[in-house]
Protein backbone atom coordinates (compact mmCIF):
# COMPACT_ATOMS: atom_id res chain seq x y z
CA UNK A 1 0.00 0.00 0.00
CA UNK A 2 1.36 3.58 -0.85
CA UNK A 3 1.24 6.10 1.94
CA UNK A 4 -1.09 8.64 -0.10
CA UNK A 5 -3.49 5.57 0.02
CA UNK A 6 -2.99 5.20 3.52
CA UNK A 7 -3.36 8.56 4.87
CA UNK A 8 -6.71 8.83 2.30
CA UNK A 9 -8.27 6.05 4.30
CA UNK A 10 -6.86 7.26 7.45
CA UNK A 11 -8.43 10.87 7.13
CA UNK A 12 -11.95 10.44 7.61
CA UNK A 13 -11.11 8.67 10.63
CA UNK A 14 -7.92 10.65 12.05
CA UNK A 15 -10.69 13.42 13.93
CA UNK A 16 -12.33 10.67 15.23
CA UNK A 17 -9.11 9.21 16.45
CA UNK A 18 -7.83 12.83 18.19
CA UNK A 19 -11.05 13.31 19.60
CA UNK A 20 -10.94 9.56 21.21
CA UNK A 21 -7.58 10.46 22.35
CA UNK A 22 -8.39 13.71 24.11
CA UNK A 23 -11.51 12.37 26.00
CA UNK A 24 -8.67 10.38 27.43
CA UNK A 25 -5.79 11.90 27.94
CA UNK A 26 -7.52 15.47 28.33
CA UNK A 27 -4.25 17.23 26.89
CA UNK A 28 -4.34 18.73 23.52
CA UNK A 29 -0.28 17.53 23.09
CA UNK A 30 -0.80 14.24 24.40
CA UNK A 31 -4.15 13.86 22.20
CA UNK A 32 -1.65 14.67 19.55
CA UNK A 33 1.15 12.33 19.95
CA UNK A 34 -1.27 9.94 20.52
CA UNK A 35 -2.90 10.05 17.49
CA UNK A 36 0.68 10.49 15.32
CA UNK A 37 1.31 7.14 16.95
CA UNK A 38 -1.64 5.14 16.36
CA UNK A 39 -1.51 6.37 12.77
CA UNK A 40 2.02 5.48 12.89
CA UNK A 41 1.05 1.99 13.97
CA UNK A 42 -1.49 1.52 11.48
CA UNK A 43 1.04 1.86 8.72
CA UNK A 44 3.53 -0.10 10.49
CA UNK A 45 1.03 -2.61 10.13
CA UNK A 46 -0.38 -1.79 6.99
CA UNK A 47 0.29 -5.26 5.57
CA UNK A 48 -2.60 -6.68 7.43
CA UNK A 49 -5.06 -3.93 7.43
CA UNK A 50 -6.46 -5.47 4.37
CA UNK A 51 -7.86 -8.43 6.04
CA UNK A 52 -9.47 -6.00 8.55
CA UNK A 53 -13.31 -5.65 7.29
CA UNK A 54 -13.66 -2.46 8.99
CA UNK A 55 -10.76 -0.28 9.02
CA UNK A 56 -12.32 2.37 11.19
CA UNK A 57 -13.29 0.35 14.34
CA UNK A 58 -9.67 -0.94 14.16
CA UNK A 59 -8.31 2.54 13.84
CA UNK A 60 -9.91 3.35 16.77
CA UNK A 61 -9.57 0.15 19.19
CA UNK A 62 -5.79 1.29 17.99
CA UNK A 63 -6.01 4.88 19.68
CA UNK A 64 -7.94 3.22 22.57
CA UNK A 65 -5.40 0.82 23.33
CA UNK A 66 -2.45 3.18 23.26
CA UNK A 67 -4.02 5.85 25.37
CA UNK A 68 -5.10 3.36 27.70
CA UNK A 69 -1.09 2.11 27.78
CA UNK A 70 -0.02 5.89 28.02
CA UNK A 71 -2.54 6.27 31.25
CA UNK A 72 -1.15 2.94 32.89
CA UNK A 73 2.41 4.30 32.55
CA UNK A 74 1.01 7.38 34.22
CA UNK A 75 2.71 9.45 31.79
CA UNK A 76 -0.42 12.38 31.70
CA UNK A 77 -1.29 11.32 35.23
CA UNK A 78 0.00 15.54 35.92
CA UNK A 79 -2.57 16.31 33.42
CA UNK A 80 -5.53 14.83 33.76
CA UNK A 81 -7.86 17.68 34.96
CA UNK A 82 -9.20 19.21 31.85
CA UNK A 83 -8.37 22.60 30.15
CA UNK A 84 -9.69 22.23 27.09
CA UNK A 85 -10.59 25.14 24.96
CA UNK A 86 -14.07 25.94 24.05
CA UNK A 87 -13.78 28.07 21.02
CA UNK A 88 -16.80 30.03 19.90
CA UNK A 89 -16.67 31.86 16.24
CA UNK A 90 -19.13 34.33 16.76
CA UNK A 91 -19.19 37.04 19.69
CA UNK A 92 -19.72 36.01 22.79
CA UNK A 93 -23.35 37.04 24.30
CA UNK A 94 -24.30 36.56 27.82
CA UNK A 95 -26.40 33.49 27.29
CA UNK A 96 -23.01 32.42 24.80
CA UNK A 97 -20.70 33.09 27.73
CA UNK A 98 -23.06 30.97 30.21
CA UNK A 99 -22.85 28.01 27.97
CA UNK A 100 -18.98 28.23 27.59
CA UNK A 101 -19.82 27.86 31.56
CA UNK A 102 -21.79 24.82 31.27
CA UNK A 103 -19.41 23.12 28.22
CA UNK A 104 -16.81 23.68 30.68
CA UNK A 105 -18.82 22.03 33.83
CA UNK A 106 -19.99 19.23 31.22
CA UNK A 107 -16.31 19.00 30.50
CA UNK A 108 -15.15 18.32 33.90
CA UNK A 109 -18.10 15.74 34.64
CA UNK A 110 -17.07 13.59 31.62
CA UNK A 111 -13.64 13.68 32.94
CA UNK A 112 -14.61 12.06 36.29
CA UNK A 113 -16.23 9.21 34.27
CA UNK A 114 -14.84 5.53 34.68
CA UNK A 115 -12.23 5.03 31.31
CA UNK A 116 -14.60 2.83 30.05
CA UNK A 117 -17.78 5.32 30.53
CA UNK A 118 -16.02 7.98 29.04
CA UNK A 119 -14.79 6.14 25.52
CA UNK A 120 -18.51 4.70 25.37
CA UNK A 121 -20.00 8.37 25.69
CA UNK A 122 -17.61 9.59 23.23
CA UNK A 123 -18.26 7.13 20.74
CA UNK A 124 -22.13 7.20 21.19
CA UNK A 125 -22.52 10.27 21.70
CA UNK A 126 -20.20 12.79 19.98
CA UNK A 127 -19.39 10.28 17.09
CA UNK A 128 -22.52 8.51 16.83
CA UNK A 129 -21.60 4.74 16.12
CA UNK A 130 -23.46 1.95 15.87
CA UNK A 131 -24.03 -0.01 18.97
CA UNK A 132 -22.29 -2.73 17.10
CA UNK A 133 -19.04 -0.64 15.91
CA UNK A 134 -18.71 0.16 19.16
CA UNK A 135 -18.66 -3.21 20.75
CA UNK A 136 -16.31 -3.84 18.06
CA UNK A 137 -14.00 -1.04 18.77
CA UNK A 138 -14.37 -1.69 22.34
CA UNK A 139 -13.81 -5.19 22.57
CA UNK A 140 -16.86 -5.67 24.76
CA UNK A 141 -20.24 -7.04 23.91
CA UNK A 142 -23.37 -4.80 23.34
CA UNK A 143 -25.35 -4.94 26.21
CA UNK A 144 -22.37 -4.68 28.50
CA UNK A 145 -22.04 -1.01 25.83
CA UNK A 146 -25.30 -0.50 26.60
CA UNK A 147 -24.87 -1.20 30.35
CA UNK A 148 -22.25 1.82 30.63
CA UNK A 149 -23.59 4.61 27.96
CA UNK A 150 -26.68 4.33 30.49
CA UNK A 151 -24.53 4.75 33.32
CA UNK A 152 -22.41 7.57 31.88
CA UNK A 153 -25.48 9.39 30.41
CA UNK A 154 -27.44 8.99 33.98
CA UNK A 155 -24.69 10.30 35.81
CA UNK A 156 -23.52 13.34 33.55
CA UNK A 157 -27.19 14.25 34.41
CA UNK A 158 -27.32 13.44 38.06
CA UNK A 159 -23.59 15.57 38.34
CA UNK A 160 -25.35 18.53 36.29
CA UNK A 161 -28.54 18.68 37.67
CA UNK A 162 -26.44 18.61 41.47
CA UNK A 163 -24.23 21.39 40.55
CA UNK A 164 -27.75 23.41 39.05
CA UNK A 165 -29.56 22.82 42.56
CA UNK A 166 -26.54 23.93 44.15
CA UNK A 167 -25.87 27.23 43.23
CA UNK A 168 -30.31 27.80 44.02
CA UNK A 169 -30.98 25.88 46.92
CA UNK B 1 -43.00 17.28 18.37
CA UNK B 2 -44.93 16.46 21.53
CA UNK B 3 -43.51 16.57 24.77
CA UNK B 4 -44.70 13.54 25.49
CA UNK B 5 -43.00 11.63 22.36
CA UNK B 6 -39.71 13.63 24.07
CA UNK B 7 -40.08 12.32 27.21
CA UNK B 8 -40.99 8.72 25.99
CA UNK B 9 -37.56 9.39 23.61
CA UNK B 10 -35.71 10.37 26.85
CA UNK B 11 -36.12 7.17 28.96
CA UNK B 12 -35.40 5.29 26.32
CA UNK B 13 -31.71 7.39 25.86
CA UNK B 14 -31.23 7.18 29.74
CA UNK B 15 -31.74 3.14 29.62
CA UNK B 16 -29.11 3.12 26.38
CA UNK B 17 -32.00 1.75 23.94
CA UNK B 18 -32.35 4.44 21.78
CA UNK B 19 -31.84 3.80 18.29
CA UNK B 20 -29.36 6.67 15.96
CA UNK B 21 -32.48 7.25 14.60
CA UNK B 22 -34.28 8.12 17.35
CA UNK B 23 -31.36 9.87 19.12
CA UNK B 24 -31.16 12.04 16.00
CA UNK B 25 -34.73 13.08 16.56
CA UNK B 26 -34.15 14.20 19.82
CA UNK B 27 -30.61 16.04 18.85
CA UNK B 28 -32.48 17.54 16.58
CA UNK B 29 -35.32 19.01 19.01
CA UNK B 30 -32.77 19.87 21.46
CA UNK B 31 -30.62 21.79 19.78
CA UNK B 32 -33.17 23.78 17.71
CA UNK B 33 -36.32 24.05 19.42
CA UNK B 34 -37.08 25.93 22.79
CA UNK B 35 -36.63 23.23 25.94
CA UNK B 36 -38.90 23.00 28.68
CA UNK B 37 -36.93 23.93 32.07
CA UNK B 38 -37.04 20.86 33.55
CA UNK B 39 -35.45 19.53 30.20
CA UNK B 40 -32.53 21.86 30.46
CA UNK B 41 -29.79 19.30 31.71
CA UNK B 42 -30.42 17.21 28.05
CA UNK B 43 -30.63 20.08 26.28
CA UNK B 44 -26.43 20.73 27.84
CA UNK B 45 -25.47 17.54 27.66
CA UNK B 46 -26.87 17.64 23.65
CA UNK B 47 -24.88 21.04 23.01
CA UNK B 48 -22.06 19.36 24.89
CA UNK B 49 -21.88 16.33 22.74
CA UNK B 50 -22.25 18.32 19.25
CA UNK B 51 -19.32 20.43 20.07
CA UNK B 52 -16.93 18.13 21.33
CA UNK B 53 -17.31 16.65 17.96
CA UNK B 54 -16.13 19.94 15.98
CA UNK B 55 -12.45 19.22 17.58
CA UNK B 56 -10.09 18.73 14.74
CA UNK B 57 -6.80 16.88 14.20
CA UNK B 58 -4.87 19.75 12.61
CA UNK B 59 -1.55 17.93 11.85
CA UNK B 60 -0.29 16.55 9.12
CA UNK B 61 -0.21 12.64 9.80
CA UNK B 62 3.49 12.02 9.53
CA UNK B 63 4.07 8.41 8.44
CA UNK B 64 7.72 7.13 8.14
CA UNK B 65 9.93 9.14 10.47
CA UNK B 66 12.49 5.88 11.19
CA UNK B 67 12.55 4.75 7.42
CA UNK B 68 14.22 8.22 6.27
CA UNK B 69 16.85 7.65 9.03
CA UNK B 70 17.81 4.34 8.08
CA UNK B 71 17.95 5.45 4.22
CA UNK B 72 20.20 8.33 5.00
CA UNK B 73 22.64 5.97 7.44
CA UNK B 74 22.78 3.30 4.68
CA UNK B 75 23.40 6.15 1.73
CA UNK B 76 26.24 7.46 4.27
CA UNK B 77 27.65 3.89 4.32
CA UNK B 78 27.67 3.59 0.59
CA UNK B 79 29.26 6.52 0.14
CA UNK B 80 32.02 5.89 2.73
CA UNK B 81 33.09 2.28 1.13
CA UNK B 82 32.68 3.79 -2.34
CA UNK B 83 35.03 6.53 -1.38
CA UNK B 84 37.07 3.72 0.47
CA UNK B 85 37.41 1.71 -2.53
CA UNK B 86 38.86 4.42 -4.73
CA UNK B 87 41.25 5.46 -2.93
CA UNK B 88 42.61 2.35 -2.43
CA UNK B 89 42.86 1.54 -6.01
CA UNK B 90 43.97 5.37 -6.88
CA UNK B 91 47.15 4.92 -4.59
CA UNK B 92 48.26 1.31 -5.27
CA UNK B 93 48.08 2.32 -8.97
CA UNK B 94 50.64 4.79 -8.17
CA UNK B 95 52.75 2.56 -6.27
CA UNK B 96 52.63 0.15 -10.14
CA UNK B 97 53.98 3.16 -11.60
CA UNK B 98 57.25 3.89 -9.79
CA UNK B 99 58.22 0.27 -9.79
CA UNK B 100 58.31 0.16 -14.01
CA UNK B 101 61.57 -0.41 -15.13
CA UNK B 102 63.28 3.20 -16.30
CA UNK B 103 66.35 1.88 -17.97
CA UNK B 104 66.35 0.66 -21.16
CA UNK B 105 70.10 -0.31 -22.03
CA UNK B 106 70.53 -3.36 -20.89
CA UNK B 107 74.47 -2.99 -20.35
CA UNK B 108 73.84 -0.20 -17.69
CA UNK B 109 70.85 -2.31 -16.22
CA UNK B 110 73.23 -5.26 -15.89
CA UNK B 111 76.02 -2.39 -14.48
CA UNK B 112 73.17 -1.24 -11.95
CA UNK B 113 71.73 -4.76 -11.26
CA UNK B 114 75.33 -5.60 -9.87
CA UNK B 115 75.65 -2.81 -7.59
CA UNK B 116 72.99 -2.99 -6.48
CA UNK B 117 73.98 -6.83 -5.24
CA UNK B 118 76.59 -5.54 -4.16
CA UNK B 119 75.72 -3.09 -1.85
CA UNK B 120 73.38 -5.87 -0.43
CA UNK B 121 76.13 -8.43 0.03
CA UNK B 122 78.27 -5.75 1.69
CA UNK B 123 75.46 -4.98 4.15
CA UNK B 124 74.75 -8.13 5.01
CA UNK B 125 78.40 -8.63 5.31
CA UNK B 126 78.40 -5.77 8.04
CA UNK B 127 75.89 -7.13 9.65
CA UNK B 128 77.36 -10.75 10.14
CA UNK B 129 80.36 -9.03 11.78
CA UNK B 130 78.45 -7.88 14.22
CA UNK B 131 77.64 -11.67 15.08
CA UNK B 132 81.31 -12.64 16.04
CA UNK B 133 80.50 -12.78 19.80
CA UNK B 134 77.90 -15.64 18.90
CA UNK B 135 81.04 -18.06 19.13
CA UNK B 136 81.79 -16.89 22.64
CA UNK B 137 78.67 -18.95 23.12
CA UNK B 138 79.78 -21.73 21.34
CA UNK B 139 82.97 -21.96 23.45
CA UNK B 140 81.52 -21.81 26.33
CA UNK B 141 79.02 -24.11 25.85
CA UNK B 142 81.36 -26.90 24.59
CA UNK B 143 83.21 -26.61 27.53
CA UNK B 144 80.12 -27.18 29.35
CA UNK B 145 78.64 -30.04 27.74
CA UNK B 146 80.70 -32.60 26.63
CA UNK B 147 80.18 -34.56 23.21
CA UNK B 148 81.07 -37.98 23.36
CA UNK B 149 81.72 -39.62 20.03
Amino acid sequence: MKETTFLNIIDPVKDKMYRMALRLLTSKEAAEDATQEAILKLWNRKGKIKHYANIEAFAMTVTKNYCLDQLKLKQNNNLRIGHQNYESNSIPLQSEIEVNDEMEWLGRIVATLPEQQKMVFQLRDVEQYEYKEIAKIMEMNETAIRVALSRARKAIRENLIKKHNYGIK
Amino acid sequence: MELSKIERLLKKYDEGNASLAEEKLLRDYFLNEDVPEHLESYRLMFIFSAREAREKFEEKPKVQPARNWYAWTSIAAILIVGLGIFFFNDSSRELNQNDLGTISDEELALQKTKETLNMVSQFMNEGKSDLVYLKEFNKTKNQIIEIDN
